[in-house]
């Protein structure tokens, strides 16, 4: 029994001792979780707050001041902007600036108006969480304001000075006492239709899968090769690396294509997913999206001996990289420093563009900074990690 | 081209750590040489910068003809490599990592063919050309990266630690493989801890301790260089004792002068070139033996038991002879003679014990 203690004692300290000589792992390992927990705690454990919207109040007076009041004050919005003009109100959601026009009518401010006061509020339902939000909350800060608009024209009612307005009420008094109570009717508008959080997710994981499979592939053929000595082989014989390195990126990019639509055909048949955009472009982002995450695969491979080097080097990333790129939530509703840290990384405009195209059914045109962006960081990725390339074995 | 390869300063540094150290030397072409040294003295870095698969920090080498900095494309035309650990592609088939290789060379279509049948039929492999590299035994493995080494019929070929793990059996059909590659004018380069390979194939040796060439000879060369310093070594300490035998003789010391004359004619004679020589004879007796002593190129009988004679005699072929002829005379019926050298492994330890005793860093 001491003999085996004694054994098992020996793995303990030889596990110890090597994690204890290998400092990057040593770092990795109390470094990652921290990164972990913090980003769960504050990117993804609170509530949902902070969403972009955009007023448009075409009427001026109390009743707009107060409902303007109402929303700033409510932690749930990001107010980005108040226009009067309802057009630009829907561009901004249409383009992604914000995740609800809320659009007042320009009769807001007329007590004297009987008619229902329509509020539209133009929801970017492609954003399945920030919509669920956004519905609920909008519909209780207008029962707050009919409240207060029906009891204000209740006081206007009963003061002579308005007496045209007691007179109609008169007519028919039961119908105007329900037409106070109804002052305000919210018209939600979903602009992209129903969307599922599942349909909200499957872009983002399609994203994911091609990042982690583009990354940790290129870690296993590259790295791997390298520790094997079949890289050894390759640079025996008189090959550039940079064709050693293209033909990697080919087999790579035709498998995580192959994989990706896979992913689609699947979500498809099985949960009835719909793409409202092009299936070639959304193919074609995807082909984008994984050359960009094997450039970086390549860059970090670059320099690395072994794989297990390259796991060390590539989770502080990968892993951050999944939950701040707004995969499971909306990266609008993260506290400012993650959403910088968003902005930085590929992921994002991978997740942005699949579902802009997938969801919204936007075309070039609408993701084109999203495309720029991600052959910047594919050129980037590719420059570094041919330069960079250690041939040496 | 008289050499295969020719160093010139070649130096490897890592951070503050010189695995190879200015290194200097000429391998003959269409020779076989060996290159030893301990583990870390640096020998695979240096196998590995000739080879190109390693920048090296400072100073330069030919190889086949061309500079390894300025043209290693060409040098890797001119080279094959086996490399210590099999590097195929485990999963694919020993064909397909012969064509692989075949096609990183850039050869035509045709060739490529005619050249892995042939080869794989001279290492007699071709009956598993279909199989997976995993699945074979570490022989065949071996054999499918020779094959994949020379499928480009390279001019110079590095085998780093070729028969390490092998059987008695395929360690024999690579030498046999590695001596008819050279006869076929090949310069190799072998790489090796196994002493007897060594002395067996290569006309040279150049041995490599701490980053630092430290012998390059003949294995005969090696080994008259130990003999010799073993010598020198002998009769320095010989002398000084003659010398301190002197002194006590002029200081009256000395009462028996005979024996003391014969005690330093004896030590004397030890300073001449002797060698062990070992002789069998099935009915040795003490007559012959008797007779033995009188030889003068018999320094000292050391052994005799059972019928094995060991003397120390004077290192000439003559008196091998005479002894020889002595023996017979007597009716000696000899068995064996056998005469001992030292052997490579000796001369191994010889010259990296004495750079680690000179401060040469092992690394």
């Amino acid at each position: 029994m001491m003999v085996e203690t004694k054994k098992i004692m020996w793995m303990v300290k030889k596990d110890l001792l090597v994690l204890w000589r290998h400092k990057p792992r040593l770092l990795s390992l109390f470094l990652f979780p921290i990164i972990m927990i913090t980003l769960f705690g504050y990117g993804m454990g609170g509530t949902i707050n902070n969403i972009p919207v955009v007023v448009v109040d075409q009427s001026q007076g109390p009743i707009t001041d107060a409902t303007l009041s109402a929303i700033k004050g409510n932690t749930l919005y990001d107010v980005k902007s108040i226009t009067s003009d309802p057009n630009a109100g829907l561009a901004m959601v249409q383009n992604g600036q914000a995740k609800a026009a809320i659009i007042l009518p320009t009769n807001y401010d007329n007590l004297n108006d009987t008619s229902q006061k329509s509020i539209v509020v133009d929801v970017d339902s492609s954003d399945q969480l920030a919509a669920s939000a956004i519905i609920p909350a909008t519909q209780g800060v207008f029962n707050q304001i009919n409240q207060q608009i029906a009891e204000q024209k209740l006081q206007t009612t009963s003061t002579p000075a308005i007496g045209v307005t007691t007179n109609q009420v008169s007519g028919s008094s039961g119908n105007a006492f329900q037409s106070i109570l109804n002052t305000i009717n919210l018209q939600i508008n979903k602009l992209y239709g129903n969307i599922t959080y599942l349909d909200f997710l499957v872009p983002a994981i399609i994203g994911m899968t091609v990042l982690f499979g583009c990354v940790f592939g290129m870690g296993e053929i590259v790295a791997g090769e390298r520790e094997r000595g079949e890289l050894a082989r390759l640079f025996m014989t008189p090959t550039s690396v940079t064709t050693v390195i293209g033909g990697k990126i080919i087999s790579k990019l035709v498998q995580e294509t192959g994989r990706g639509i896979i992913l689609i055909v699947a979500a498809i048949v099985l949960f009835g997913i719909i793409i409202n955009g092009s299936i070639m472009l959304t193919i074609l982002l995807l082909i984008l999206g994984a050359l960009c995450f094997i450039g970086f695969g390549i860059m970090i491979s670059a320099r690395v001996s072994s794989q297990e080097d390259f796991m060390q080097s590539v989770m502080p990333i990968t892993m951050p990289m999944m939950f701040v790129s707004g995969v499971f939530y909306p990266i609008e509703t993260m506290p400012w420093i993650f959403q910088k840290i968003a902005y930085i990384l590929p992921l994002t405009y991978v997740n942005d563009a699949l579902r802009a195209v997938m969801l919204k059914g936007a075309g070039v045109g609408d993701i084109w900074l999203d495309i720029v962006v991600l052959l910047g960081f594919t050129a980037l990725f590719f420059l570094l990690g041919v330069t960079q390339f250690n041939r040496d074995i | 081209m008289k050499y295969a390869i020719e160093t010139f300063d070649l130096t490897k540094k890592y951070d503050d750590f010189t695995a190879v150290d200015a290194l200097n030397m000429k391998i003959d072409n269409k020779s076989i040489f060996g290159f030893l040294g301990p583990n870390g003295a640096g020998k695979t870095t240096t196998i590995k910068m000739l080879t190109c698969l390693v920048q090296a920090t400072a100073g330069t080498a030919n190889v086949a003809g061309y500079d390894i900095a300025i043209n290693p494309n060409e040098v890797r035309e001119k080279i094959g490599m086996v490399p210590q650990l099999v590097s195929l592609y485990s999963d694919l088939t020993v064909r397909e990592n012969i064509d692989l290789c075949a096609d990183f060379y850039g050869l035509p279509e045709d060739l490529k063919v005619s050249r892995a049948e042939e080869l794989m039929e001279l290492v007699d492999i071709k009956y598993a050309q279909n199989k997976i590299v995993k699945q074979l035994s570490g022989g065949m493995k071996q054999k499918a990266s020779v094959v994949a080494s020379l499928i480009h019929q390279p001019d110079i070929l590095f085998l780093d630690e070729p028969t390490i793990g092998l059987d008695p059996t395929t360690k024999r059909v690579l030498w046999d493989l590695v001596e008819e590659l050279n006869s076929e004018g090949r310069t190799i380069i072998l790489c090796s801890h196994d002493m007897y390979e060594v002395e067996l194939l290569c006309d040279e040796i150049g041995i490599i301790n701490g980053g630092i060439l430290a012998a390059f000879d003949t294995p005969r060369g090696l080994k008259d260089t130990m003999i010799n310093e073993q010598k020198e070594k002998k009769s320095s300490k010989n002398s000084d004792v003659i010398t301190i035998m002197d002194e006590l003789r002029k200081e009256g010391g000395v009462e028996d002068t005979a024996a003391y004359d014969q005690l330093k004619d004896k030590i004397e004679r030890k300073n001449r070139d002797l060698k062990e020589l070992s002789v069998m004879i099935s009915n040795l007796d003490e007559n012959m033996l008797n007779h033995l002593n009188d030889i003068p190129s018999i320094h000292e009988i050391v052994e005799h038991d059972s019928g094995r004679l060991v003397m120390d005699i004077e290192s000439s072929e003559e008196s091998v002879s005479e002894i020889i002829s002595e023996i017979i005379g007597q009716g000696g019926n000899i068995t064996s003679i056998s005469t001992k050298d030292p052997s490579l492994e000796d001369v191994f330890m010889s010259v990296t014990t004495k750079n680690k005793e000179e401060g040469v860093n092992d690394g």
